[in-house]
């Protein structure tokens, strides 16, 4: 894993079709600007990323010529995803819980592969330090930048505008002027439609954007290791992989990093009725001794059908996966204790619910 | 550079699939037949929205099915419509029955053909295969590597194609993922300046008309097939002369040449790109987007001593032959990187190392060749690779071939 200086990599993680437009109109005003400052600059999403399916974490790149011209630019530029990102802007802060995307990867951290001195630039309504509970440690010193907003869906079907695209540019340009300033960043947006009103917002996410130095070392424990992959030698022949035995769940492709909020359940007024598990989609509930259905986050998608189908009102609440800094399962702190349990449930249940209407998601 | 400037309308940031809407607009096409399928598709969402933003009056026609989207372009071309369609992998074999009489009955029709890896198992990125599927049964096949490229292309391929001489139809292969939704900077010219070089679609005796009566496609075997195969043939021939007159018009009345971006950078031809190749020992053969990643690798070797470099397949049919001798008879190794395979052919390698193998056996004094099967269902063939591969080819500059095909970076292999 080299590090190319002779190009500049900006990553742009964000969930598949609610932001995909988002993250490409925002990787195209990065292009532009880098372009007003006399650089090559191209963009390219990560082809293997369905960003089509709902929630998907997927991935766009942002490359800039650093003293290479045009021609070279591609050439680095032809890969899947580049081995090192100087820049991370991450649009929905419940992705810092880590990444899985299509390709038989395993759950990545967020912050695999930024640079040394890197940034990384999240939207969030939460603070820097709580952030950092989610967020793997690196072996080097890097800045996080949050940038204070709802996560936005403006890359839903029709696109709808809500200036999350100027802000990020803003908050960019105030941490990284190596990779877009503010001057060409505005010399930029006032070519567009309402340019005084989005020229405000670049200043106010300029001026605002809340950061600081995460040191060496700081973060949570995130152990990565990719799975390996067989040989051709190893491989059944015909496209052929052996069933997953009865009771068990692959492990290497988990999938639940695709959710932006998770069903919680009450188990107090659970009526073991069945429904939840008979309509998982992906047979994330698991049968317990007495009767109960416990949940596996890692392997939840949050597609909220459990929540659609259960009969008993508010058993089970779609809750924004930001209110979660782990995968811990609901039934083994519903048994440690109930009253605790039950005051967790209306704590995380209150604070934010919904985000944006969504048909179909069961509520 | 000045004069350059003068004939750019506009820079658009733009993918290689939006690259060949654009251009179908330029070229004001009359008929447009979809149907989806990663990653070809963004070219027909991209013509969809410019024919309802009323930039470009055309029929759009949302087909059933890949053999019919073929059938609606090929009808419509015979009776006179310039017409744009596109496929990519297993939804360009499911057409292969209207594909295949599209260029019988020398309807030129261009498509552009988003190349992605052929199920199972389900892959989304490039393979040349799908494209392959038709190089003998007498299309046009091109590949570009940049999203410019894939502009300027365009219209040559509607020159090309339409030509009275030639009459066939004609695809457009580009790299599903590094070209289909990767954005460049696109330098598109003035609008005016397409007419000077793009003349209406003219079918002359063979348009199906009233006032022309004609019948197209009866059914006559025996008695007629091989005159008509015949005939193809000859047509595919002239095509190599109508090919360059286009690239010659082409840089008369852009000021460029097609795929570069000013004056300065002016590749001499239009069959095949060679890069650094004049005083190369080892020549690195490929055809698509993996000349990109080839020339800064090519470029670091320089600097490292080797003499090392590229000759990249633009036009696959009609096969560049007489350019590939030109360019390789002096060099010691040829190293062909093939995006495909050909299971079972006579060294166990890809399509274009035995089109290369071929083209080179009347020479007295010939280079060795060597294969490299990589970047198969879109995985990368990075700059490393390509430095790998060189020196796999240099090795062998006297020391005869032992092992004429690698695949590269496949699990379980050591290449």
């Amino acid at each position: 894993m080299g590090v190319k200086d002779e190009v500049k990599y900006v990553e742009i993680v964000y969930r598949g079709i609610f932001q995909k437009r988002l993250a490409k109109y925002i990787a195209e005003g990065i292009v532009y600007t880098a372009r007003e400052m006399g650089r090559p600059a191209l963009s390219f999403g990560r082809y293997g990323d369905s960003p089509e399916r709902n929630g998907v974490p997927a991935k766009y790149y942002v490359g800039i010529g650093n003293g290479v011209n045009e021609e070279d630019l591609i050439g680095y530029s032809t890969r899947v995803e580049p081995d090192l990102v100087d820049a991370i802007i991450v649009l929905d802060d419940t992705l810092l819980k880590g990444v899985e995307s299509w390709a038989w990867q395993g759950v990545q951290p967020i912050n695999l592969k930024l640079k040394n001195n890197g940034t990384m630039l999240v939207t969030s309504t939460k603070r820097i330090n709580e952030l950092l509970k989610m967020i793997p440690k690196k072996d080097f010193n890097w800045t996080l930048g949050v940038i204070n907003t709802e996560p936005s869906f403006s890359g839903l079907w029709a696109f709808k505008d809500d200036l999350t695209m100027e802000k990020v540019w803003g908050g960019l340009a105030k941490l990284r002027p190596d990779i877009i300033d503010l001057d060409h960043l505005i010399k930029y947006v006032s070519k567009k439609q309402d340019a005084n009103k989005r020229i405000s917002a670049v200043k106010e996410a300029y001026s605002s954007v809340d950061y600081r130095s995460v040191m060496k070392g700081e973060g949570i424990d995130f152990v990565y290791n990719p799975p390996r992959l067989l040989t051709w030698q190893e491989m059944l022949e015909g496209t052929v992989i052996p069933a997953v035995p009865r009771g068990k769940r692959n492990e290497l492709f988990k999938r639940g990093t695709t959710k932006f909020e998770r069903p919680t359940v009450d188990f107090d007024t659970c009526i073991k009725c069945k429904l939840c598990w008979i309509y998982c989609p992906d047979e994330c509930f698991d049968e317990t001794p007495d009767g109960y259905y416990d949940i596996a986050y890692d392997y939840c998608v949050g597609c909220g059908i459990c929540a659609d189908v259960c009969p008993v009102k508010d058993c089970i609440v779609m809750v924004d996966e930001s209110m979660f800094a782990d995968y811990r399962r609901p039934y083994e702190m519903w048994k440690e204790n109930k009253a605790k349990y039950k005051e967790w449930l209306k704590n995380v249940r209150q604070a934010r619910k919904e985000r944006v209407y969504v048909p179909g998601l069961g509520r | 550079m000045t004069e350059v400037k003068k004939l750019v309308e506009k820079e658009v940031l733009m993918n290689g699939t939006q690259a060949v809407a654009h251009a179908a607009m330029y070229a004001d096409v009359d008929v447009v037949a979809a149907y989806p399928i990663r990653p070809y598709t963004e070219v027909m969402d991209t013509i969809s929205k410019l024919i309802a933003d009323g930039e470009l009056d055309a029929e759009f026609i949302v087909a059933e099915g890949e053999h019919g989207q073929f059938e609606t372009v090929k009808h419509a071309s015979l009776a006179g419509a310039r017409t744009l369609v596109g496929s990519s992998g297993v939804g360009w074999l499911y057409g292969m029955e209207a594909i295949v009489v599209t260029a019988t009955d020398r309807a030129p029709v261009v498509a552009i053909i988003g190349n992605r890896a052929l199920d199972d198992p389900g892959a989304y990125g490039v393979e040349h295969n799908d494209a392959l599927m038709v190089r003998d049964v007498g299309w046009l096949l091109v590949w570009v590597d940049t999203a410019q490229e894939a502009f300027d292309t365009t219209l040559i391929a509607y020159r090309v194609a339409e030509d009275q001489r030639v009459l066939l139809p004609l695809g457009i292969s580009m790299d599903g993922g590094f070209l289909t939704h990767s954005e460049q900077i696109v330098r598109l010219p003035p609008k005016e300046l397409v007419k000077n070089f793009l003349p209406p679609y003219n079918r002359g005796k063979y348009l199906v008309h009233p006032d022309n009566p004609i019948t197209v496609a009866p059914q006559v075997n025996e008695d007629w097939v091989m005159e008509i195969r015949r005939q193809h043939e000859e047509a595919m021939e002239r095509a190599r002369g109508v090919i360059v007159e286009a690239y010659e018009e082409f840089k008369k009345v852009f000021g460029r040449y097609p795929g570069s971006t000013n004056e300065l950078q002016m590749p001499e031809n239009p069959f095949v790109e060679p890069y650094m190749i004049d005083d190369a020992e080892v020549v690195l053969i490929g055809m698509g987007t993996v000349s990109k990643p080839m020339k800064v690798a090519i470029k670091n070797m320089r600097r490292q001593g080797y003499k090392v470099g590229m000759l990249r397949i633009r036009w696959f049919r009609p096969f560049p032959t007489q350019d590939v001798i030109k360019y390789l008879a002096n060099s010691r190794v040829v190293c062909v990187v093939d995006r495909d395979y050909s299971m079972g052919s006579p060294n166990r390698g890809g399509v274009v190392y035995h089109e290369i193998r071929s083209s080179l056996y009347d020479l007295d004094q010939r280079p060795r060749v060597i294969n490299f099967i990589g970047g198969l269902g879109g995985r990368e063939i990075t700059i490393q690779d390509v430095e790998k591969i060189t020196k796999i080819g240099y090795e062998h500059r006297d020391t005869p071939i032992t092992k004429p095909v690698y695949w590269v970076g496949v699990r379980g292999d050591p290449w």
